[in-house]
């Protein structure tokens, strides 16, 4: 089995001049960890992850102090929303370089390069560079552990 | 003034200028400046390496490693973040209060620790408390580090300028506790007062969750109570023979260095880790900028400066005591305060050869040297760690708010311990 046998190949995509506010609409209808940003002819220029929009609302204290078990409630921080204007800037100010993965990879490389590089979710490309699917941890680990119970050992 | 002064000066004053303008690291600058000026010495015959050597004051090393050496062992135990989140807790959330409280519990830690690592352990929790609340932790971070600065001149320990002070002068740690911390006591309570005037609007708001910092537990907060305690029982122990060490003719630096030991006998640390949380370079900067200036003082620069100020010795000499301690404050407001330390002592020490009482004079550099690293954003090590940390927050503490809020205190402490230098004059006289 490799990457192309357990990704999501209808991918959603965002164009680049969506606004972070209507890229936060499309996580929450569509349920995807990662969003491609496209620029007018359609090719991607950059990802946008979910975890990118949450870290505009953690609160600053989050890395300065390592060991959290004395905080009990987060108190102003949980109703503390990020401002209008931060959130009517385009998706591009938070926009990553793609770092993808090719359609032919094995599940373990990919899942090791995610391990590696802290992420949990992979844009998916073929041979060309063209933008297939996308992969999560999720994915990947429940292609993985199916192979423990089939007889079909590919 | 001849060639090898000169050139000396030229050697020292061009340290301070690349130490000022942040260009190279203030230790590579001390390490390459110590060594010009002992190759300079060797060339022209004035400063020998054994000079070079003996001008290395050991006892300020050692008492600043011993130090730092019972701050590593303390440091992981999560001793100072259980302070800062009791006072959290103690404030009930009322803005004033946590200042109050958060600024205290910093000063009377860093009266005996270095402040660096108390404001760098306690900021963190600052700003953690500042936004459960949701308040500004700019008053909050600037307060901690000027009334740390300013309450570390109290003690011989508090700060380096005093351990520089109290080695070359011979003064013990009681002598700081009778003589600095009255002067220093009401310089710290002018200093809360300015600020919370200061800081008046962003400490005027309501925070709404309360309840929030009640649910804070300090006890969860200390990681490793049985260190902390053992820790603590040797750092009181080694205060009280601070106490009396000129009684048993023995040096701070041989009581912070027995306690270190006894320390690490005791809590049988990860040594290697341990070590990585001394500040080496620290340790590196004072050996070098002792080696600097014991050249300058060999090539006769600083019997330069002395004749100069000799001649304009005409001021009655309170009034020359209080000079001090505004041009020492001005200088290292700007600069480093511990290379102005460092340079000024053979100054005052040659002074003291030509007959001029020097026991005021070192009171009016210690209060220079410490209350003027409140003026500006990078006058202190303890400044720059918390407008560091606070440009991780929404509210960055900028070079022109420090102008505003920081210039004022360091301006009403200089003051206040002038008036107070003055009166007590005829009691420094001894």
């Amino acid at each position: 089995m490799v990457i192309r046998d357990c990704m999501k190949s209808n991918v959603v995509s965002v164009p680049s001049t969506t606004t972070i506010l209507e890229a936060a609409t499309v996580f929450v209808e569509r349920h995807v960890g990662i969003l491609p940003v496209v620029d007018e002819s359609g090719k991607p220029i950059g990802v946008i992850r979910m975890g990118d929009l949450l870290t505009l609302e953690l609160p600053d204290f989050v890395h300065l102090v390592q060991d959290l078990d004395f905080v009990h409630d987060f108190g102003a921080v949980e109703t503390t929303r990020p401002s209008r204007q931060l959130l009517l800037q385009p998706v591009t100010t938070l926009m990553k370089p793609i770092q993808a993965i090719e359609e032919t990879s094995g599940l373990l490389r990919a899942y090791a390069r995610m391990l590696q590089d802290n992420l949990y979710d992979l844009p998916v490309v073929d041979a060309s560079g063209k933008l297939v699917g996308v992969v999560s941890r999720v994915d990947i680990g429940a292609a993985v552990l199916s192979l423990w119970s089939s007889k079909d050992k590919k | 003034m001849n060639l090898p002064a000169l050139l000396a000066a030229i050697v020292f004053l061009i340290s301070l200028v690349l130490i000022f303008t942040e260009k190279l690291h203030r230790t590579i600058v001390g390490v390459a400046g110590a060594a010009l000026m002992v190759l300079l010495g060797r060339i022209l015959g004035f400063y020998s390496e054994s000079e070079a050597i003996a001008a290395i004051d050991f006892n300020t090393l050692g008492l600043l490693l011993g130090m730092m050496i019972l701050v590593s062992l303390l440091e992981p135990t999560g001793f100072f973040q259980y302070l800062a989140v009791w006072a959290g807790r103690m404030s009930k959330g009322k803005p004033v209060r946590l200042l109050i409280l958060l600024g205290t519990v910093t000063t009377l830690v860093s009266m005996f620790l270095d402040n660096v690592t108390t404001v760098v352990l306690i900021a963190p929790i600052t700003i953690l408390i500042s936004e459960i609340l949701g308040i500004n932790p700019a008053p909050l971070l600037m307060t901690e580090a000027i009334l740390s600065d300013t309450g570390g001149v109290a003690t011989l320990v508090g700060d380096p300028p005093n351990v520089l002070i109290g080695s070359a002068a011979g003064l013990s740690f009681l002598d700081f506790i009778l003589y600095a911390m009255p002067i220093v006591v009401a310089a710290w309570v002018v200093a809360l007062f300015l600020l919370r005037f200061l800081f008046r609007r962003e400490l005027a708001v309501r925070p709404k969750k309360i309840k929030a910092i009640m649910q804070l537990n300090p006890a969860e907060a200390l990681n490793d109570r049985q260190t902390a305690r053992r820790v603590l029982i040797v750092l009181g122990a080694a205060i009280l023979f601070f106490f009396v060490e000129h009684l048993l003719e023995i040096s701070p630096a041989f009581v912070a260095l027995s306690a270190a030991a006894l320390a690490l006998v005791w809590v049988k640390p990860d040594v290697k880790k341990m070590l990585e949380r001394i500040e080496w370079s620290v340790l590196l900067f004072f050996a070098a900028l002792f080696v600097m200036v014991g050249g300058l003082q060999a090539s006769g620069a600083l019997t330069s400066v002395i004749r100069l100020i000799e001649t304009i010795d005409q001021l009655p000499p309170a009034l020359f005591g209080v000079l001090i301690i505004w041009v020492v404050a001005g200088l290292s407001a700007v600069v480093d305060n511990v290379p102005i330390t460092i340079a000024m002592i053979p100054v005052i020490l040659g002074l003291g050869a030509d007959g001029i009482p020097t026991a005021p004079l070192w009171w009016a550099l210690a209060f220079g040297a410490g209350f003027g690293g409140n003026g500006t954003i990078i006058g202190s090590t303890a400044n720059i760690v918390v407008a560091t940390l606070s440009e991780k927050t929404h509210t960055p503490i900028t070079a022109k708010l420090w102008n505003k809020r920081g210039l004022p205190v360091m301006l009403a402490t200089c003051a206040a311990a002038s008036l107070l230098y003055i009166l007590a004059y005829p009691l420094y006289l001894r």
